[in-house]
């Protein structure tokens, strides 16, 4: 079985077996940039993009993402190493504490921003209503993604 | 001075009120001849004065930095970045003293075996506290140290010596970097017995800066490893058996043929120890699920209610830790009495990295990595576990995904090491969010009697403050000292009273021995008594309708503390524009604490919709002395404020038939950002000495919020979370 993750092919084991994508990215891969949280869905840590959709990997069966195109955090910045919009965005505004919410904040911020340009407030409250900060951080996450979206109207225009 | 039972009590639909006597005057719901503490030991119980610290590391620059040849500097912390920003604080201060550039500076957390000692760990608000003079010290040391050395190899004396950005440069032209000057250096070094003078305050350069945190890239980007993340070669992963009841205990195991299972090392079945591991994850919880396990549980089964229960104030029980003028003499001198009380529920910490340990026992060594607030401590535990000495085990700290006190605990890098120890490989042992909420320690319940009077001026005549709970420092200590101490210095952080009362006060900290395991939770007793207290504060001020802000600051006592705290006051009104009409719907409610050294005010503006109340905004005023990092303040500042509207809102753990009540976040949710205010931080004061920062933000939270609900809704609620009836 292979995955396409970030572009790269990586070859799998074929179990037989569904287990959860983040357990494949973590303990078979180690690209440990992908977190886990709760391991149900609730909170968001493990949130990955299947073919630009933001998604739980801790509730995505790795049989059912063969083919397609798989986006870690490890593989959001730009090849030559220029961080994404939201990257920058987050480190201008000082967002992370802990940080180990904010692959899942960032890769769901970042299929926002990249879907809608001009992002309502309502919008980004919408879009990251299902990722939890236990550090709390919410506040910042706000407004570093209309930053975002701003540093990616400068980039373009 | 009566003795009064509880059943005198007269029981409202949220907590009760005290019973008024026969003429309208309360009859005192505190008995006297309780036990005493010493007044030194009961200082310890909230740091509101002065910042608290047990003790500072040892100064030896040799051991703090290391300096490399191409002229980098690296600080040594033993302190645990968990999102609190450590590592930048403690660079900014020692790059400031060493007066270097601050590109020059690198910082690491050093592990157990590097010398650096902190057998404190990290927690207590107390990290930039503790190290602030001593980082200092060891810094101006190296420097001098260093152009010592730098005179002797240059065949001059000192005095014509300058350092400019670690290079020292004599009068006659010559220069030699410190990394040249350490390289050649013969011997050992040396250290000065008195350090020496440090520079001003008016010449910082970082300190007192918003220094972007030294952290921050690697975690938007996903490089930086925390425990959860490391992976050795070789390694196997384990797993533990744990109870699915409270106080449950292991009566038989079958092993069946877990041991031949696929993937299967090593199966141990110990006296209250059984657990598994294997080449993957998944075979070892195979192989322990294969296994027949039977539980013996507790003989009394426990409850929500037996829990609540027992934590429910006693006026016959608890001890004085507080005890100004004459409360006593309530009776006489008050015109206006009232009574109150408050509870808090059970918490988990909700840490989102699931805490994990990677142990390689070998028989040259020992190796940890683990996800911990207490390196050193978890180099005993390991130990201890496995029958080494623990100079024999080095533990790497890693970065953890928060702490909030759930991380002080020993026990998580024992098992890994006991596996590893039969398995002769390293085992990696990962918490499961289940195991996380079945088998951590929660926040204590706590449950508030607050009792004062006001005179007809406004003026506090009394006031007192009688707590129930569950352990939270005793949890670590040997029975023996609960016992002898007989009340829990945690439990009752920010309890004592620091408002003025004019004829007395007094405060009465009663311990609760719970069969469930209760202890750290950021803040310790904190947000509960803050709760409580500040809650209290404004019915008093209701009482005599007065606005609560000018209640309190008229009775603020006029000392440098009580001006602190009207100073936050005073600066967290101003940025709310407390007093000026909000739009209909909306209201202001306000608190104050003090812990660590520092003093936090903040103003809660909320709204009700459907029965469910909305906190919009949250500003706050701190007063943390010297700050190092303005915009880590500001952040810790809205961290707390976020983990205390989670508490104030949302958060409730229960038991239920006899185990966790929730163990996911379907049953037990977080604040989640469509909840969560903005907040605004304004930071005030100065001064030589920094304050913490970790915890105190925590304090006023709850208070302000529920003091809000009631100026919009006339409901005063005094459970938390708050939930309208």
């Amino acid at each position: 079985m292979e995955l396409i993750i970030n572009q790269k092919t990586y070859p799998i084991p074929d179990n037989g077996d569904s287990r959860p994508l983040l357990l494949v990215l973590r303990d078979e891969l180690n690209l440990t940039g992908t977190k886990i949280g709760c391991g149900a869905g609730i909170c968001g840590a493990c949130t990955v993009h299947i073919d630009g959709v933001p998604t739980r990997s801790c509730q995505t069966p790795v049989n059912s993402v063969v083919g397609k195109q798989i986006r870690t955090i490890e593989g959001l910045a730009d090849t030559d190493g220029k961080l994404h919009p939201v990257q920058q965005a987050f480190l201008d505004l000082q967002v992370p504490q802990c940080g180990w919410c904010m692959s899942g904040q960032i890769m769901t911020a970042a299929a926002l921003i990249d879907g809608n340009a001009t992002p309502t407030p309502e919008q980004i409250v919408t879009a990251m209503d299902k990722n939890y900060c236990r550090c709390g951080t919410y506040y910042r996450i706000r407004q570093a993604i209309a930053h975002a979206a701003t540093l990616k109207k400068e980039a373009t225009s | 001075m009566t003795n009064n039972s509880p059943k005198r009590w007269r029981i409202t639909r949220r907590g009760f009120l005290i019973g008024l006597g026969g003429a309208g005057v309360l009859t005192l719901g505190w008995a006297v001849g309780l036990p005493k503490m010493r007044m030194a030991v009961s200082d310890l119980a909230e740091g509101t004065e002065k910042p608290v610290s047990r003790g500072a590391p040892k100064a030896n620059p040799t051991v703090w930095f290391t300096i490399s040849p191409d002229n980098k500097i690296t600080l040594n912390v033993q302190k645990i970045e968990m999102g609190q920003g450590i590592l930048t604080a403690l660079a900014q201060i020692a790059a400031d003293e060493l007066d270097i550039a601050w590109e020059r500076i690198h910082v690491q957390m050093a592990n157990t075996g590097s010398g650096v000692d902190d057998a404190n760990g990290t927690g207590n608000s107390e990290s930039v506290v503790s190290h602030y003079l001593p980082l200092r010290q060891a810094a101006a040391t190296l420097n001098v140290m260093l152009k010592t050395a730098a005179a002797s190899q240059l065949g001059i004396a000192v005095d014509g010596l300058t350092i400019n950005d670690a290079t020292i440069t004599s009068s006659d032209g010559r220069s030699l970097t410190f990394g040249e000057v350490v390289a050649a250096h013969k011997g050992d070094w040396v250290v000065p017995k008195e350090a020496p003078a440090l520079k001003p305050n008016n010449a910082f350069r970082y300190i007192g800066q918003s220094q972007p945190r030294v952290d921050l890239p690697g975690k938007v980007t996903g490089q930086i490893k925390y425990g959860h993340d490391m992976r050795l070669p070789n390694m196997l992963w384990g797993v533990v058996a744990r109870p699915l009841k409270f106080g449950a205990t292991i009566a038989s195991v079958d092993q069946k043929n877990a041991a031949t299972m696929p993937g299967v090392q090593t199966v141990i079945v110990e006296k209250g120890f059984v657990a598994v591991a294997a080449e993957t994850k998944s075979q070892a919880q195979t192989a322990l699920n294969a296994m027949d396990i039977v539980w013996n549980e507790p003989s009394t089964p426990i409850t929500q209610q037996a829990i609540e229960n027992a934590v429910t104030v006693d006026p016959n029980q608890g001890v004085l830790i507080q005890h100004d003028g004459e409360p006593e003499t309530l009776l006489h001198y008050s015109s206006l009495v009232i009574g109150r009380t408050y509870r808090t529920p059970m918490a988990v910490h909700a840490h989102l990295e699931p805490q994990a340990a990677i142990v390689d026992v070998r028989t040259d060594g020992i190796d940890a990595w683990v996800s911990t607030q207490v390196p050193a401590g978890m180099a005993s535990g390991i130990a201890d576990a496995i029958g080494r000495k623990a100079s024999e085990v080095v533990v790497h700290p890693v970065f953890i995904g928060g702490g909030f006190g759930r991380r002080l605990d020993a026990s998580l890098g024992a098992e890994a090491a006991r596996l590893s120890a039969a398995a002769k490989r390293p085992v990696m042992v990962q918490w499961t969010r289940a195991e996380e909420f079945r088998n951590g320690y929660v926040r204590p319940p706590t449950h508030h009697v607050m009792q004062g009077s006001v005179d007809s001026a406004g003026n506090i005549t009394v006031l007192a403050h009688h707590q129930a709970s569950g352990d939270v420092l005793l949890t670590i200590f040997p029975a023996v000292v609960g016992d002898i101490l007989g009340w829990d210095i945690g439990a009752v952080r920010g309890g004592k009273l620091f408002y003025t009362a004019k004829v007395g006060k007094q405060t009465v900290a009663q311990r609760v021995k719970l069969p469930i395991a209760t202890s750290f939770w950021r803040g310790l007793g904190l947000l509960a008594d803050g709760f409580a207290i500040e809650s209290f504060i404004d019915e008093l001020a209701k009482t005599v309708n007065m606005d609560p802000l000018a209640f309190r600051l008229k009775n603020l006592p006029d000392t440098p503390f009580g001006n602190r705290m009207k100073g936050v006051l005073q600066a967290v009104a101003d940025l709310a524009k407390w007093g000026t009409p909000l739009p209909a719907g909306r209201a202001y409610g306000i608190a104050c604490s003090a812990d660590a050294g520092t003093c936090v005010a903040q103003i809660a503006e909320v709204s009700v919709s459907d029965g469910t109340i909305n906190v919009h905004h949250v500003y706050a005023a701190v007063d943390a002395g010297l700050v190092i990092n303005p915009d880590g303040v500001k952040a810790q500042t809205e961290g707390g404020i976020m983990m205390g509207v989670s508490s104030t809102l949302v958060e409730e753990f229960m038991v239920v038939d006899g185990g966790a009540g929730a163990v996911n976040f379907d049953k037990y949710p977080l604040l989640r950002n469509s909840q969560a205010p903005d907040i605004s931080v304004v930071i005030v004061g100065g001064g030589d000495a920094p304050g913490g920062m970790g915890e105190p933000p925590i304090g006023p939270v709850a208070g302000a919020i529920a003091n809000a609900v009631f100026a919009l809704t006339g409901q005063r609620l005094t459970s938390l979370p708050l939930r309208l009836s």
